[in-house]
C-alpha cells in the first residue's frame, strides 16, 4: 500500500449528533482518478472532510504517501499536499481572482500561470471579486486555486453542484488531464454518475457510511445495477458485506 | 472662528486615542473575529506600564526610549497572554461568548491595574515635544498634531499591510472563510496572534504618547471604547482609514461641543452648561451608523456552527422556590443588621439580574443598559417624591414606567441589529444616561447622593425604617426585606414561567435564528420590543428597590463598569437560567458574597475592585471550562444522566456531545 498516494483504512468519524462513517477503506494511486458514488447521506463528503481533517476521526487510519495523517492539523495536512475543494467551493467572496491565486502559507508558491493555462477564462476576470462571479466561474476559480497549489492529493466535492451540465463537461476533463500530467491522486465525489465514471479509473460505492470494494470504472459504466443498488438498497449491495454488523442502519431496520 | 479652529485642533489629542482604539477594534474583528471591548484597556495598560518604567515604580527608572521599548515588549506579552487566555480557547465559541471574554479581559485588566497602581489618575512624563505652534494668535501644543499624524500613519500602514502583504491577504482570507483558509494551509490561530500583537503594539504606542495629553486613568481610558465603537461602526469593522478618520472626527467634535458649552446659547442651568452632551451625541451617532449601515455589517465565515448556551427547562418551580424563600425570610429576621442589609441587596440584585436573563438568556441580545435603566427608576422614585410629592405606591410605578419607556426606546433604536452589535448601542446608551441624566443635578444626582423617602401605605411603613426590627433590634428593618422578598419571588416565578410559555418559546426561536423565526410566523420586531419592555421593567423594579434599600441614590451606584461586572457575573453563572440571576444578585457588591469576602477574606478597602478582579478571572476560567455557564453545565449533566438512566442498557450510550474540535 505504500505506493498509493492516499490510503484510508477502516475510517470511522462523525459529527456532534452521532457517527456517520462506520468503516471506510479506499486507496488512490498517484495519477489515478477515483470516484466515490452513493446516495445523499452516504458519507461521501464526510469522508473527504475526515481526510482533510475538518472533522476528527474516531477510528481508522488515513495515510498520505504512506505517512499517518492523524497527528496533523487540517492546515498542516493542506501544507503536506492535500487540496480539498469543498462543496461550497471554499472561496473568499471579498478577494479578487488574482488574490486567490496568490494566497497561501509562507512556504507555498502558487503557480498562477499554470492555473490560467488550465482555465484561460479566468485571466480576463482576474481583477474581479470572487463574490460576483457566476457559479461556473467560481467553480473554475476553486479548481484553479487547488491546481495552482500543485497538490499530490486532490479531493473534489460535488464539482457539479449547481452548475450547468455543459460547464461540468468542461471542468471534468481538466481534472483528468491534471491527474495524468502531474501524477496527482484525485478523489472525486460526484452526483453525475455517468460524467464521473467517464473520467475515473476506478470507483467506490458508498451507502450508510460504509464503502464497498473498488470497481473498475468501465465495469460500472457497462453495468449500472450495482450503482443502482447502492443508491436504492438491494441484494447486490448487501452481498458486498458478509458481516451484517458492518451495515449498521440496514441491519437495525432489518431487526425491527 | 479662530477659537473654533483651536478647539478643533485640541480635540485631535483625544481623537487620536479614540481612533487608535477604533483601529484596535477593527483589527480584532478582522484578525480574530472577536468583538473586542478591551481595546481601550490596552491603551490604559500601556500608559500605566510606561509610567511605571519611567518613574521607578518597579524600583528602577528607565530613560524615555528604553521605557518605550520595555513597554512595547510588555504589550507583546500582554497580547500573547490574552490570546492564550481569552481568544484561543474560544475560537469555536459563539460571538456572544467571545464578546463576553473580551469583557472579562476588560474587567480583569482594569481591576488589576487599579490594584497594582492605585485608583488615582497619574501624570505621565511627556514623550512628545511640548512645543507649541501659534494658530492665529492662540498657541496649540504640537504634541496633539503629532499624535493625530501618528495614528493616521498607523492606519495607513495597516491598510498597506492588509492590502499588499501575504500576511494581510491571509488575515482577510481567514476572516472571510475560516474553513477555506484552513484548507488553503493557513493557520488561523497564528494569524490571530499576529493581529493581536499588532493591535496591542499600536495601542501601546498611542498609550505611551497620549498618556501625558489625556492623562492616565483606569476609569476613563477603557471607556473610550464607546466612541471608538461608534467610529468602528462607521468603518463597518473593516476599513482602517474610516475608523481612524471617524475617531479623530469624534474627538474634534467632542472638543467643539465643549467649546460650544461655554457659549451663552448652549442649554444651561443657572449658567452651568448641561453636562454629558458628548456621550449623548456618540449614542446618537451609533444609532445613526446602525440604521445606515447596520444590516451590512460583515459576518465572518467560521469553522463550525456556533452553538448557544442551552436553556434548561424550569421544572418543579414551586417545590424549589419554597425552601429558598423560607430561608431568606428567616435570614432577614435572624441575621445581624449588616448581613440583613446584604440579603436585601442580594434580593434586589436578583431582580436586576433577572432582567438580563430575559434579554440575554432568552432572546440572546446582549444588553448592558439594564443598570442604567435601574438608575433611571431609582432617581425617578427619589425625585418624584422630593420634588412632586408623589410617594408610594404611585411614585415607584411611574419610575418603573419611565425605565420601561427608556429601555424600549433603546431597544427600538437597535431593532436593526442583533446579538453582539446590540452591545454597542446599549453600552453607548448606558454611558449617555450616566453622563447626561445621572450627572445632571436636576434629573439625577449630580455629584451628590439624593435621599429617598421610604415607602409607607396608610401610615404603615414598609421601608427600612419600619417599626419591626428583627432579632438584633437595629436598622434596617426586616419589613422592607420581606417586601423585597415577596417582589423578588414573584418576579423570579414570572421569569421562570416565561421560559415554559408561548412567549418564551417565541423568544427562544428568535434567539436561535431570527430569519427562521420570522418565517415561522414570529413577529421578530414586536417580540424584541416586548422582551426589551419586560427586561426594562424588571430593571426598573430593581432600581426602585435599590433606592429604598440604600435610602439614597447616587451616580456611582449605576455606573457603566458596575453594569459590565454584573453582566459578566450573570454570564459566568448561567445566563439562561433564573438560578443564575439569584447567584449573580447575591454576588453583587453590597450583597452577601462580597460582604463575606470583605469581612474575612479580602482586604477591607476596595472590595469592589477585588470582586471585579474575581469576576473577570472567573469569567475567563468559566468560558474556558464551562462555555455555557456553570449552572447550565451542571443542568446539562443532570439531564444527560437522566436520559441515560431512562434509556437503560437497551441502546448503546449516546456519543458525548463535546467530542468535537478540529484534530490538533
Amino acid at each position: 500500500m505504500t505506493t498509493s498516494a492516499l490510503s484510508v483504512d477502516g475510517l470511522a468519524a462523525g459529527y456532534d449528533n452521532g457517527p456517520v462513517l462506520h468503516g471506510v477503506s479506499l486507496y488512490v494511486a498517484p495519477g489515478e482518478v477515483v470516484a466515490m458514488l452513493g446516495p445523499n447521506g452516504a458519507g461521501k463528503s464526510t469522508t473527504l472532510r475526515a481526510i482533510s481533517g475538518l472533522i476528527r476521526m474516531t477510528e481508522g487510519q488515513v495515510r498520505l504517501a504512506g505517512s499517518d495523517l492523524a497527528p496533523l492539523s487540517p492546515s498542516a495536512r493542506a501544507r503536506a499536499g492535500i487540496a480539498h475543494v469543498p462543496e461550497d467551493r471554499g472561496l473568499f467572496r471579498g478577494m479578487t481572482v488574482a488574490e486567490h491565486l496568490r494566497l497561501g502559507p509562507r512556504k507555498e508558491k502558487l503557480d498562477a500561470d499554470a492555473a490560467y493555462e488550465y482555465f484561460p477564462a479566468l485571466r480576463a476576470i482576474s481583477g474581479r471579486m470572487a463574490g460576483v462571479l457566476s457559479g461556473g466561474e467560481q467553480q473554475m476559480l476553486a479548481m484553479a486555486r487547488a491546481l495552482a497549489r500543485k497538490p499530490s492529493v486532490l479531493l473534489l466535492d460535488e464539482l457539479s453542484l449547481g452548475l450547468a451540465p455543459l460547464v461540468v463537461e468542461r471542468l471534468l476533463p481538466v481534472v483528468r488531464t491534471y491527474a495524468t500530467e502531474h501524477k496527482c491522486a484525485v478523489l472525486l465525489v460526484e452526483q453525475h454518475v455517468h460524467l464521473a465514471l467517464g473520467i475515473a479509473d476506478r470507483a467506490y460505492l458508498m451507502a450508510s457510511g460504509v464503502s464497498s470494494s473498488s470497481y473498475d470504472a468501465h465495469v460500472l459504466r457497462n453495468d449500472m445495477t450495482l450503482v443502482q443498488a447502492s443508491y436504492l438498497g438491494g441484494p447486490e449491495w448487501a452481498s458486498e458485506f458478509e458481516d451484517e454488523s458492518k451495515l449498521p442502519f440496514i441491519g437495525e431496520e432489518a431487526q425491527e | 472662528m479662530q477659537t473654533i479652529l483651536v478647539f478643533a485642533l485640541l480635540g485631535l489629542g483625544s481623537g487620536a486615542v479614540i481612533a487608535a482604539v477604533a483601529i484596535g477594534v477593527v483589527l480584532s474583528w478582522r484578525g480574530t473575529g472577536s468583538f473586542n471591548l478591551a481595546a481601550g484597556a490596552s491603551v490604559m495598560v500601556a500608559g500605566y506600564m510606561f509610567w511605571a518604567f519611567r518613574t521607578g515604580f518597579f524600583r528602577f527608572t528607565l530613560d524615555t526610549w528604553p521605557a518605550v521599548i520595555a513597554t512595547l515588549a510588555f504589550m507583546v506579552l500582554y497580547a500573547v497572554v490574552i490570546e492564550l487566555l481569552a481568544v484561543r480557547p474560544l475560537r469555536t465559541a459563539s460571538p456572544l461568548a467571545k464578546l463576553v471574554a473580551s469583557l472579562g479581559v476588560l474587567l480583569l485588566s482594569q481591576a488589576l491595574v487599579q490594584v497594582i497602581f492605585g485608583t488615582a489618575p497619574l501624570a505621565s512624563p511627556a514623550v512628545l515635544p511640548d512645543d507649541v505652534i501659534v494658530v492665529g494668535d492662540v498657541p496649540v501644543p504640537v504634541a496633539q498634531l503629532i499624535l493625530a499624524a501618528g495614528v493616521s500613519l498607523l492606519a495607513a500602514g495597516l491598510w498597506l499591510i492588509y492590502r499588499f502583504t501575504r500576511f494581510g491577504l491571509a488575515t482577510r482570507a481567514s476572516s472571510e472563510n475560516e474553513v477555506a483558509a484552513v484548507l488553503a494551509g493557513l493557520e488561523p490561530s497564528s494569524i490571530s496572534v499576529m493581529n493581536s500583537i499588532l493591535a496591542n503594539l499600536g495601542a501601546g504606542m498611542v498609550g505611551i504618547a497620549a498618556a501625558p495629553i489625556v492623562g492616565i486613568s483606569a476609569t476613563t481610558i477603557p471607556l473610550l471604547i464607546v466612541p471608538a465603537l461608534a467610529a468602528a461602526l462607521f468603518a463597518r469593522f473593516t476599513s482602517f482609514g474610516i475608523a481612524c478618520a471617524a475617531g479623530l472626527a469624534i474627538g474634534v467634535g467632542e472638543s467643539l461641543i465643549f467649546y460650544a458649552s461655554t457659549k451663552p446659547w448652549f442649554p444651561n442651568r443657572n449658567g452651568v452648561a448641561l453636562s454629558g452632551v458628548q456621550p449623548l451625541v456618540v449614542f446618537v451617532l451609533i444609532v445613526v451608523a446602525l440604521w445606515w449601515r447596520g444590516s451590512s455589517l460583515p459576518q465572518r465565515g467560521d469553522l463550525r456552527e456556533r452553538s448557544l448556551p442551552r436553556v434548561p427547562k424550569q421544572e418543579q418551580l414551586a417545590r424549589r422556590m419554597v425552601p429558598m424563600v423560607a430561608a431568606c425570610a428567616i435570614a432577614l429576621v435572624v441575621l445581624p443588621s449588616e448581613f440583613r442589609q446584604a440579603v436585601v441587596t442580594g434580593l434586589v440584585g436578583t431582580v436586576l439580574c433577572l432582567s438580563f436573563i430575559v434579554i440575554m438568556g432568552y432572546v440572546g441580545q446582549l444588553s448592558v443598559v439594564q443598570l442604567a435603566l435601574a438608575g433611571i427608576a431609582g432617581f425617578g422614585v427619589a425625585r418624584l417624591s422630593s420634588r412632586y410629592g408623589i410617594g408610594f405606591p404611585l411614585g415607584p410605578l411611574i419610575a418603573v414606567v419611565m425605565a420601561l419607556i427608556v429601555g424600549v426606546v433603546v431597544g427600538v433604536s437597535a431593532l436593526r441589529v442583533r446579538g453582539v452589535t446590540l452591545v454597542v448601542v446599549t453600552l453607548a446608551a448606558a454611558v449617555a444616561v450616566e453622563k447626561f441624566v445621572f450627572a445632571n443635578p436636576d434629573w439625577g444626582g449630580g455629584q451628590t447622593a439624593v435621599t429617598v423617602e421610604q415607602p409607607s401605605i396608610f401610615g404603615v411603613s414598609l421601608g427600612t425604617d419600619a417599626g419591626f426590627r428583627g432579632l438584633g433590634g437595629d436598622l434596617p428593618s426586616p419589613v422592607f426585606g420581606l417586601c423585597a422578598l415577596v417582589v423578588t419571588a414573584a418576579l423570579y416565578a414570572f421569569v421562570a414561567n416565561l421560559r415554559r410559555g408561548e412567549l418564551g418559546r417565541r423568544m427562544l426561536a428568535v434567539r436561535s435564528n431570527e430569519r427562521a423565526a420570522a418565517a415561522a410566523g414570529v413577529n421578530v420586531r414586536a417580540l424584541k420590543v416586548a422582551a426589551f419592555a419586560i427586561s426594562s421593567a424588571l430593571a426598573g423594579v430593581a432600581g426602585v428597590l435599590f433606592a429604598y434599600d440604600f435610602g439614597t441614590v447616587s451616580t456611582s451606584m449605576f455606573d457603566v463598569m458596575t453594569a459590565l461586572s454584573v453582566v459578566a457575573s450573570v454570564y459566568v453563572l448561567g445566563v439562561t437560567v433564573v438560578q443564575g440571576a439569584v447567584l449573580g444578585g447575591f454576588g453583587m457588591v453590597g450583597a452577601v458574597v462580597p460582604l463575606i469576602l470583605q469581612k474575612w477574606v479580602l482586604p477591607q478597602n476596595q472590595v469592589g475592585l477585588y470582586v471585579q478582579l474575581l469576576i473577570g478571572a472567573g469569567l475567563l476560567l468559566q468560558l474556558r471550562f464551562y462555555p455555557d455557564g456553570i449552572l447550565i453545565a451542571s443542568a446539562t449533566k443532570r439531564e444527560r444522566r437522566r436520559v441515560e438512566r431512562l434509556r437503560g442498557s437497551a441502546t448503546p450510550p449516546v456519543q458525548p456531545a463535546n467530542q468535537q474540535g478540529v484534530a490538533a
